[in-house]
């Protein structure tokens, strides 16, 4: 049976010479959608999954791995499971992604959320050449060369191309979503270009994340959930060093007895500093940032009373209170800024609507649930057990990506 | 007060130098966490106050780099007579050092006798591979700047060889070695300005220019050239090949202890004076390192009062290589400079559209 011609937009010779393809060249892009969650594409991705994860030097690549692990089969078919299935839903058509150059694997979850909404998918990659992204363009690059899935080549361009305004212009006016990934700068940028009338746009400006602990819980656990605690925490804060938005921030701890949290910090953070000499060294830069942010934050806010490390590893920084620009107040590659409060509820003195992630240990989801609910809070769109702050979703920032990038077509 | 006059500068023993340095940086400590706010302020948080150091590894230290980001004064603001900033490449913050009379003084005195210790004592005729520019703006001192005033001292009947456009000016510089061809010459400049504008520049035009009675020293750092990859063995052979100068010295400071630099001996070390010092620190616990490991190098001086800089730590790798034992007879730690921390790259969500 002859197909229906694709509907397809053609790139103007002056913007399609300042791009480089490195998947996907073509000066025609199709726009058609597809259903969410189509076959072929699911089968796609899993594939993707096998064929990264199958690759011999994948444990180099923690960060290759976490994406390859994301699209297994098995995950995605959970996904699935887990959405709203009611209506019928279809890609919006072609969905626009700039990603950053500091979070390499960023690019590959950004495109798998557009295939699997049913876009068309043109990602502008950063203009540096990672190792975890360059083993993902190869491996999707071969995958897409075999027959079986010809029909999933024409929705795939990876793209590279010098800032340029005429060709960020050309983008959004062709795109019907644009993904933005970066933070309050490059979405301000993009944001200055016109776009289509019913365009969506799904954009990550720079967030606020913090983890709050029950002192009583700590008490409490064994010397096993203690440690499993500690490679939780570890996650947190040295995967990305707590330059992700994710990552936490703040440490609050929640307690109404000051002697009760005094013995809980002593419990956790011994161990915790173990934990970290064991598993952890930094580049010699990266030491020097930290201790220099360190000193810096010291003079400037008057809440700080205390800095004490051991080594230079893990930083303790006792915060006495509040101050109104808490979010500015800011600490990377192992430093723990922390505070005591009496109940959760003081913590939404400091949550606007930059706030994004809150790590929690020791706390039931029901009381969580009470929290958001009774402070009416304008922040915060993730609330997540300790260990799982840079777990990537569908859901992410607030949005159900997923959703926001296709369209329903109700039918009653 | 320190008593420079009757303090030889390179003649004591680690050991007694060390003695002498510890109650002076003590001083030093105790001044500034009386007079300096920010730098009290940063010492309680980190639970370093006490002025009673038992050794000079005890000493507390800032970190070089926060003097781009606070401005430190020990002194009242009337007091300044003079603001020094790095010479930061465009774009970057820069370090602001506030003096008073009594600490430039001491610059003064002390870098005259360490390079006395070198070209002698009297002033000798001297060329600054530069040009003329570079001292007009008296009032704001790039270390450029405060590198040729300070080094001017030593000099009489100073020449500059560059024009304002950096372009080398061979009839000045043939006259004034013709002048002075009986006597000894000082030459100064920056590491990279003599290599990009002097060094390169007349292999470009293969010319020579013979200056054996001269003396040259250079400092500011190896950063511009560093992607060159030139070493200070060739830097000093390609030098001598142009210029027949066989004396060529470099230097180690900073500008956050102006005055108290680090000469390079006859035999390629750069040498502590009694009135500064260093130590080797792990870059992940800043413990003090034993002599033949590379670490972070912390600079000690007993100059700055007028800002609490009388102990930094820097960016920048270095190895010690002995103590009192240097072949060209200069008492205490000799030490090499092996660059800056490499900068890493970091990950993260932050703004990154490139």
């Amino acid at each position: 049976m002859q197909k229906r011609e694709d509907a397809v937009i053609h790139i103007p010779d002056d913007i399609y010479s300042k791009l480089t393809f490195l998947i996907g060249d073509s000066e025609y892009i199709s726009n058609t959608p597809v259903v969410v969650y189509d076959e072929l594409r699911v089968e796609f991705l899993s594939d993707l999954s096998k064929k990264l994860l199958g690759q011999q030097n994948i444990r180099d690549y923690p960060d290759v791995a976490t994406f390859a692990f994301w699209c297994r089969k098995s995950n995605l078919l959970r996904i699935m499971n887990d959405q709203d299935v009611d209506h019928l839903r279809l890609g919006l058509g072609l969905a626009f992604h700039i990603c950053p150059s500091n979070v390499p694997v960023n690019f590959a979850f950004s495109l798998a959320f557009g295939i699997l909404s049913g876009n068309t998918c043109v990602v502008r990659l950063p203009s540096n050449n990672h190792e975890s992204s360059i083993i993902i363009v190869k491996a999707l690059s071969d995958l897409l060369h075999s027959t079986k899935y010809v029909d999933v080549v024409k929705f795939i361009h990876l793209i590279k191309f010098e800032r340029d305004d005429h060709v960020n212009q050309f983008w959004m006016s062709v795109a019907d979503a644009r993904i933005v990934w970066g933070g309050d700068a490059t979405v301000s940028l993009m944001r200055k270009y016109d776009c289509k009338p019913r365009s969506r746009e799904v954009v990550f400006p720079d967030r606020f994340s913090l983890c709050a602990i029950n002192a009583e819980y700590v008490l409490q656990v064994t010397k096993n959930e203690l440690d499993a605690i500690c490679k939780n925490l570890f996650n947190d804060i040295y995967i990305m060093d707590q330059n992700a938005c994710s990552s936490p921030q703040l440490f609050a701890w929640v307690g109404n007895d000051k002697s009760v949290i005094n013995r809980a910090k002593k419990i956790l953070w011994s161990d915790f500093s173990n934990h970290v000499q064991e598993r952890h060294d930094l580049e010699p830069i990266h030491y020097m940032n930290k201790y220099v942010n360190a000193c810096k934050n010291a003079i400037q806010y008057d809440n700080i009373v205390s800095i004490k490390h051991e080594n230079n590893l893990l930083f303790h920084i006792e915060l006495s209170n509040f101050h109104d620009k808490q979010q500015d107040q800011r600490g990377y590659f192992g430093t723990i800024q922390e505070v005591s409060i009496n109940t959760l509820d003081e913590l939404s003195e400091i949550i606007d609507d930059r706030c994004q992630t809150l790590t929690y240990l020791g706390f039931s989801k029901d009381y969580l649930h009470r929290f958001v609910v009774d402070n009416q809070l304008r922040g915060i769109d993730r609330i997540v057990p300790i260990g799982r702050s840079l777990d990537m979703g569908t859901i992410w920032d607030g949005y159900d990506i997923i959703g926001h990038l296709s369209r329903i077509v109700h039918i009653y | 007060m320190i008593d420079l006059k009757n303090t030889s500068t390179f003649n004591l023993s680690q050991p007694k130098k060390e003695e002498f340095l510890i109650e002076i940086l003590n001083n030093l400590t105790e001044f500034h966490l009386e007079n300096c706010q920010e730098y009290n302020s940063l010492m309680s948080k980190f639970k370093r106050v006490d002025a009673k150091a038992k050794s000079i590894e005890d000493v507390p230290f800032l970190p070089v780099r926060l003097f781009k980001h606070v401005d430190f004064l020990s002194i009242p603001q009337s007091k300044v007579i003079k603001t020094m900033t790095s010479s930061g490449t465009s774009g970057q913050e820069v370090s602001r050092i506030y003096l008073d009379k009594e600490t430039s003084a001491l610059q003064i005195k002390v870098l005259s006798k360490i390079v006395s210790d070198f070209i002698g004592p009297h002033r000798l005729p001297m060329l600054v591979i530069d040009s003329k520019s570079i001292i007009s703006n008296r009032k704001k001192f790039s270390a450029r700047t405060a590198g040729v005033l300070g080094f001017s001292m030593f000099g009489r009947d100073v020449e500059f060889a560059l024009d304002d456009d950096m372009s080398f000016n061979f009839d000045r510089v043939r006259e004034f070695i013709e002048k002075y061809k009986d006597e000894n010459i000082l030459i100064f400049g920056f590491t990279f300005i003599i290599w990009k504008h002097f060094v390169e520049e007349l292999e470009r035009l293969d010319v020579k220019v013979n200056i054996s009675n001269g003396i040259l020293i250079h400092g500011g750092g190896w950063k511009q050239i560093e992607s060159q990859s030139v070493s200070n063995e060739e830097y000093k052979e390609r030098l001598y090949n142009i210029t027949n100068i066989r004396k060529i010295h470099n230097y180690y400071g900073m500008v956050e202890q102006a005055g108290s630099i680090f000469m390079e001996c006859e035999y390629g070390f750069l040498h502590a004076s009694s009135f500064s010092d260093i130590i080797i620190r792990d870059h992940a616990n800043y413990t003090s390192q034993d002599i033949g490991t590379r670490g972070l190098i912390q600079l000690l001086s007993v100059i700055p009062k007028s800002y609490p800089g009388h102990s930094l730590l820097s960016e920048d790798i270095g190895e010690i290589y002995g103590a009192d034992d240097c072949q060209c007879g200069r008492k205490g730690k000799y030490f090499k400079v092996y660059g800056r921390v490499k900068n890493a790259e970091t990950r993260g969500c932050s703004d990154t559209y490139t």
